[in-house]
C-alpha cells in the first residue's frame, strides 16, 4: 500500500535578485502523515524560504507542490491555511496589545460561530487549549506573557485554524531548556495524532531528540533525507557544512591568574531610563572564560554594554587590571586591553558600507602604521586585511569591495581577527556564534580557547546553554538583571541552570 | 581589469537611464505646453553646452555683462561675436552648487541629513557682501587714501589678496557657526537635523531680507538691495582678467571662484577618502553604534562635519557675491542654491567627482531653462525636467533590480553564485 505523503515539493527553485542569492536549487522535499520531520542547515541554506513557498509567502520561480496528493499553486497564507497549512514564524507574529483569546481568534469569521464576544471566545480557547494539553491563560495580554508562552499561543492558532501540516521555524532559539523539553513533548504528541510536523533548526541534538526524519539543505541545495535513527549528529554535521568538524570543544583545565575584570555592585539602566542590572558583582581572571547564561533580555545586553563604555552606569564601578574604568570612554577601555566581541555583528561589529581594510583598523587607525599625520596609510592596511583573512581563513569577497556580501561565519571571523589583534588581556565575547555556521563556530570557540590559555579573560556572554557549558570555566546566571548564582563549569548539570535562568533556587541537596 | 569597467559602466548607466527617463517623461509636460519636445531640447542643451549658446536664438539673446561701473547690464541683442562658449556661464553657475554639494556630501557622510546649506550659504554671503565695502572703508579712511583707483600699485595688491582673504574667511566662520549649532542640537538633545535645518533656513532667510531692506540697504533703487563691494574684494572674472583675450569666457562672470570650488572639491575628497578625521566620520554615518563601539568620537566627528559643511555654504555665499553679484538684491537669500546642492549631492551619491559633473549638468539645465522662455515656453519646464531626472535616479534600486533580473533571464547560470563561492582574498 502506498502511503500518501503530507507534503510533497519537486523542482523548487527561488532566486532573490536584491541578495543575488540562489536559495533554491532544484530542492525536492517531503513530509509524511504522522512524522515529525526536522530541516537543518546552517544559516541562510534556505530552510526558512523554502517554508514559507509552501506556506503561500514567498513565491517560487518554479515548483511543483503536492499537499496530500493533489497537485496545488499556493499564492497566499490564506490558501496554505485553507489546505491545513500552519507555520509559527521565527519571530512571532502576535498582536502585543490583544489577550491571548483575542489572538487566537483574530481574523476567524465571527458567524461561524453565531456570536463573537470576549467570553465565548475565551471558552473556545480553552477547550482547544484542553483538548491538545496546552494550557494557556485566553484573557491574558500577550505582552504579558514570557517567550515560550507566546510560542504556544501561536501553536494554538494554527491548531485553531485545523492546521494538519505545522511548520515551526527555529521554535527552540528562544526557549529556556525546560521550555524546549515542553514543546518537544507537543511536537511529538501532535505527530502521533497524525499531523505532519516540520521543524527547522540548526542544533543537531534536537533532532536526535525528536524527530523521525531529517532532511538537510546545504546552501539551497538538498543534500539528502534520512531517517534520524539511521544518522549521527556528527553525519548530519557534515551534511550541513559539507566536511569534517569538530562539534566538541578540546580544552584543558583552565589555570586562572590574576583578577583582570572586576565588577563591583553595578547598577544600569536600561530602555527609556527602567533599571536593567540590578548590583550585579562578579570578576573575572586571567586565563579563564567566565560565562554568563541566562535568557535573552534580562540584562546581558545592558551589562556588556555598561563594562564595554557604551551605557552610563549608574553605581557601582567597574575595575580593569587595576584601574577604575567606570566612567572612562571606549578608547581609553580598548587601550588598556579590552577587546569586545558584540552581540550585533552587523551594527555594532561591523560597518558593512566599506571593505575589509577599514573595517580590521578601526581600533587603531590613528596609530602607525595605519596612519601618520592624520593621513591614512593604505599599504600596512591592506597588509594587515590580507594577513588577517588569510590567518582567519575569512572567504572575503574581491578585495576593496563592501562586507556586505559575506555570510554570517566569515563576518564573525572579521570581527574576531580585528579584536583579537593586538593581544587583548581582557575579551568580551557576546553571543559569539549567534546566526553563525557550524564550521565557524567550531573555530570562534576554539579561537576564544586558545586566547584563555595565552592568558586572557574571557566574559562569555551566551543564550546557548550548550555554548556556556562547553567553554566556561565558571558559570553566572543572569535572571532579571541579577545574578542568581555562579557555579563551577564542572558541578554545572543543564538542570541546575535551566532552573536558575528562570529565576528559581537551587536546593541544597546533601 | 575588464570587469572593473563593467562595474564603472554600471554604476554610471543608471543616471544616465535615469537622464534618459526624465526626458522621455518630460516630454508629457512639453506636449501639455503645446511644443514639440525634440525642438525644447534642442533648447534647452544648446545653451548650456553648444558651443555659442542657441543658434535659434540668435537674434533673442540675452546677454549680461557689465558696464564700466562694474554695474550687470542686461542685453537682448545679436552681438553673438561678444558671446563666449556656454559652458563659460555653466562653470559660473555650477561654482556655488559644487560648494553647496560638497557641503550637503560632508555632512551626509558624518550621519547628518542636513539641508541646511540655505542658511548658510545666504548668512555668509551677507558677510561678505558687508565686509566687501567695510574693510576697504576702514582701510581707506585709516590711509587717506580716497578709494582703489587711488591707491598704489602695492598697495591695490595687498589689497586684492587680504580683503577678499577676509571677507571670504568670516563668510566662512559665519556658515560655519550656523551649521554647528544645527550639529550641536542634534548631537546634544537629539533634534532633528532635518528639522533644525529647515527652521535655521528660515530664519536665516528672513533675516538676511530683513538686513537687505533695512539695516544695509543702499539706495532708494526699486528693489533694495546693499552697496556694491568695493573692487579691491572682487574677485575678477576671467574676461577682465587674465583670459580678457580668450573668446571663449565672453558673456560669462566665471573667474577665481571656480577654481576655489575645484579645489575645495579636491581636498574634501582627500579629507574624506584619506584623512584620519574622514575615516572617523565615514565610519560614523556608516554605522554610529559602530564606530561607537569602536572608540571613535562620534560627536566630534559629527559636529567637525557639520562645521566644514557649514564652511563650505559660507564660501559659496561668499563668492556667489564677491564674484559674480557684487552685492546683495534683495530675492537672492530665496534663491534655494542650497538646496539645488542638495539635490545635485544626491545625484552623485558621494561622489566628488560625481558631483563636479552633476553640478554642471544642473547648471546647464538651468540654464537652458531660462532660454525656454524665449521661445514662449514656460521656464519651469526646465524645473520640472530636472526635478524628474532627479526623481529616475533616485529609483536606483528599483533600475537595479530590474536590470540584474534581466541579466539573470540571459544568464541563470552566472547568478548562482553565492557569497561563500567568492574566492579568498590574496595577500599582497
Ligand atoms: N526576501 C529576501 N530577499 C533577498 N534574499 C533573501 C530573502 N529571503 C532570504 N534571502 C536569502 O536567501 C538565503 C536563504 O535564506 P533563509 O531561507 O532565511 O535561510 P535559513 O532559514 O536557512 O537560515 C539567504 O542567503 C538570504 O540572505
Ligand atoms: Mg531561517
Amino acid at each position: 500500500m502506498e502511503e500518501t505523503l503530507a507534503v510533497e515539493m519537486r523542482h523548487v527553485r527561488k532566486y532573490f535578485a536584491s541578495s543575488n542569492v540562489l536559495a533554491a536549487n532544484d530542492v525536492d522535499f517531503e513530509v509524511r502523515q504522522g512524522e515529525v520531520h526536522a530541516l537543518v542547515g546552517e544559516n541562510g541554506a534556505g530552510k526558512t524560504t523554502l517554508m514559507n513557498m509552501l506556506y503561500g509567502l514567498v513565491h517560487p520561480d518554479h515548483a511543483e507542490i503536492y499537499v496530500y496528493g493533489e497537485p496545488v499553486r499556493i499564492s497566499h497564507p490564506d490558501h496554505a491555511i485553507r489546505l491545513g497549512i500552519g507555520m509559527v514564524h521565527q519571530h512571532f507574529k502576535l498582536v502585543p496589545s490583544f489577550t491571548v483569546a483575542e489572538n487566537i481568534m483574530l481574523g476567524i469569521e465571527p458567524n461561524q460561530f453565531g456570536f463573537i464576544n470576549g467570553k465565548s471566545e475565551a471558552e473556545i480557547v480553552r477547550e482547544l487549549a484542553q483538548n491538545f494539553g496546552l494550557p494557556v491563560d485566553p484573557n491574558a495580554r500577550v505582552s504579558e506573557l514570557s517567550v515560550g508562552m507566546q510560542q504556544r499561543v501561536e501553536i494554538l492558532k494554527t491548531l485553531q485554524r485545523d492546521a494538519r501540516i505545522l511548520i515551526l521555524d527555529e521554535p527552540t532559539a528562544v526557549l529556556t531548556p525546560q521550555e524546549v523539553h515542553e514543546l518537544y513533548n507537543v511536537i511529538r504528541r501532535l505527530a502521533d495524532d497524525g499531523r505532519a510536523v516540520i521543524l527547522i533548526t540548526h542544533k543537531l541534538l534536537e533532532v536526535k531528540e525528536v524527530a523521525d526524519r531529517v532532511s538537510v539543505m546545504r546552501r539551497g541545495k538538498m543534500i539528502g533525507t534520512h531517517d534520524v535513527a539511521d544518522v549521527t549528529i556528527r553525519d548530519m554535521a557534515n551534511m550541513m557544512v559539507g566536511r569534517e568538524v569538530i562539534l566538541q570543544v578540546e580544552k584543558q583545565p583552565a589555570t586562572p591568574g590574576d583578577v583582570v575584570l572586576k565588577v563591583e555592585n553595578l547598577l544600569v539602566a536600561g530602555m527609556g531610563g527602567v533599571p536593567a542590572v540590578f548590583g550585579v558583582s562578579f570578576d573575572v581572571r586571567a586565563g579563564e572564560i567566565f560565562g554568563i547564561a541566562g535568557v535573552s533580555g534580562n540584562g546581558q545586553t545592558e551589562l556588556i554594554e555598561a563594562i564595554a563604555g557604551l551605557r552610563p552606569v549608574d553605581g557601582g564601578r567597574i575595575m580593569l587590571l587595576d584601574h577604575d574604568i567606570t566612567d572612562v570612554n571606549v578608547r581609553t577601555r580598548r587601550t588598556e586591553g579590552m577587546a569586545h566581541i558584540p552581540e550585533d555583528r552587523m551594527t555594532m561589529g561591523l560597518n558593512l558600507q566599506t571593505n575589509l581594510d577599514e573595517n580590521v583598523i578601526v581600533t587603531s587607525y590613528q596609530k602607525p602604521p595605519f596612519s601618520s599625520y592624520g593621513i591614512l596609510n593604505f599599504q600596512p592596511m591592506r597588509e594587515l586585511a590580507a594577513r588577517l583573512a588569510k590567518k582567519y581563513q575569512i572567504a572575503s569577497a574581491r578585495v576593496g569591495e563592501e562586507i556586505k556580501t559575506l555570510s554570517g561565519g566569515n563576518l564573525q571571523k572579521v570581527v574576531l581577527a580585528r579584536e583579537l589583534e593586538g593581544e587583548p588581556k581582557f575579551i568580551i565575547a557576546n553571543q559569539p556564534t549567534r546566526g553563525v555556521d557550524v564550521g565557524s563556530i567550531e573555530f570562534v570557540h576554539k579561537t576564544l580557547v586558545e586566547e584563555r590559555d595565552g592568558g586572557a579573560a574571557i566574559l562569555l556572554v551566551s543564550v546557548e546553554l550548550e555554548e556556556i557549558m562547553s567553554l566556561s570555566d565558571r558559570i553566572a546566571v543572569i535572571f532579571e538583571g541579577r545574578i542568581m548564582a555562579v557555579l563551577d563549569a564542572a558541578d554545572a548539570t543543564e538542570e541546575d541552570l535551566g532552573i536558575l535562568m528562570a529565576g528559581g533556587t537551587l536546593d541544597k541537596k546533601e | 581589469m575588464l570587469k572593473r569597467l563593467q562595474i564603472v559602466g554600471g554604476h554610471a548607466a543608471i543616471p544616465l537611464f535615469a537622464v534618459l527617463l526624465g526626458l522621455v517623461v518630460g516630454s508629457f509636460f512639453v506636449f501639455l505646453a503645446g511644443a514639440n519636445p525634440i525642438q525644447v531640447y534642442d533648447q534647452l542643451f544648446c545653451e548650456g553646452f553648444g558651443s555659442r549658446g542657441c543658434e535659434t536664438f540668435d537674434d533673442l539673446l540675452i546677454v549680461e555683462a557689465e558696464n564700466d561701473d562694474g554695474e550687470l547690464e542686461t542685453h537682448f541683442a545679436p552681438f553673438y561675436g561678444e558671446r563666449g562658449h556656454g559652458m563659460a556661464i555653466v562653470l559660473e553657475k555650477a561654482t556655488p552648487l559644487i560648494l553647496t554639494a560638497l557641503a550637503a556630501t560632508i555632512a551626509f557622510k558624518a550621519g547628518m541629513f542636513s539641508i541646511g546649506m540655505d542658511g548658510q550659504l545666504v548668512l555668509g554671503a551677507l558677510m561678505a557682501g558687508f565686509l566687501g565695502y567695510w574693510i576697504p572703508d576702514q582701510i581707506y579712511a585709516a590711509t587717506g587714501v580716497a578709494d582703489f583707483e587711488a591707491a598704489s600699485s602695492v598697495m591695490r595688491t595687498v589689497m586684492h589678496i587680504v580683503v577678499p582673504t577676509l571677507a571670504i574667511s568670516a563668510a566662512m566662520i559665519v556658515g560655519a557657526i550656523y551649521s554647528w549649532f544645527a550639529g550641536f542640537l542634534k548631537v546634544k538633545l537629539n533634534v532633528n537635523v532635518l528639522i533644525s535645518t529647515i527652521i535655521l533656513n528660515a530664519i536665516a532667510v528672513q533675516f538676511v531680507g530683513y538686513m537687505i531692506n533695512f539695516p544695509l540697504r543702499a539706495d532708494f533703487n526699486n528693489i533694495a538691495r546693499t552697496r556694491a563691494i568695493d573692487d579691491s574684494a572682487w574677485l575678477v572674472p576671467f574676461t577682465r582678467g587674465l583670459f580678457s583675450e580668450i573668446e571663449w569666457f565672453r558673456g560669462s562672470r566665471t573667474g577665481v571662484g571656480i577654481i576655489i570650488a575645484l579645489i575645495a572639491a579636491f581636498v574634501i575628497w582627500f579629507y574624506l577618502w584619506r584623512s584620519t578625521s574622514g575615516y572617523e566620520q565615514r565610519m560614523t554615518s556608516g554605522s554610529s553604534l559602530f564606530a561607537r563601539f569602536s572608540g571613535i568620537a562620534t560627536e566630534k566627528a559629527a559636529l567637525r562635519a557639520m562645521l566644514i559643511s557649514g564652511a563650505l555654504s559660507g564660501l559659496a555665499g561668499a563668492i556667489m557675491i564677491l564674484g559674480v553679484e557684487r552685492r546683495i538684491v534683495d530675492g537672492f537669500a530665496s534663491s534655494g542654491t542650497g538646496f539645488d546642492g542638495v539635490l545635485v549631492a544626491i545625484l552623485a551619491r558621494e561622489s566628488i567627482a560625481g558631483i563636479v559633473l552633476v553640478a554642471m549638468f544642473f547648471a546647464g539645465l538651468q540654464q537652458g531653462a531660462i532660454n525656454l522662455q524665449f521661445g514662449d515656453l514656460p521656464r519651469q519646464l526646465g524645473g520640472i525636467i530636472i526635478a524628474l531626472i532627479i526623481l529616475f535616479s533616485a529609483m536606483e534600486n528599483f533600475f537595479r533590480e530590474t536590470m540584474s533580473r534581466i541579466r539573470h533571464r540571459i544568464a541563470p547560470d552566472a547568478m548562482t553564485q553565492t557569497s561563500d563561492d567568492a574566492v579568498p582574498v590574496e595577500s599582497g
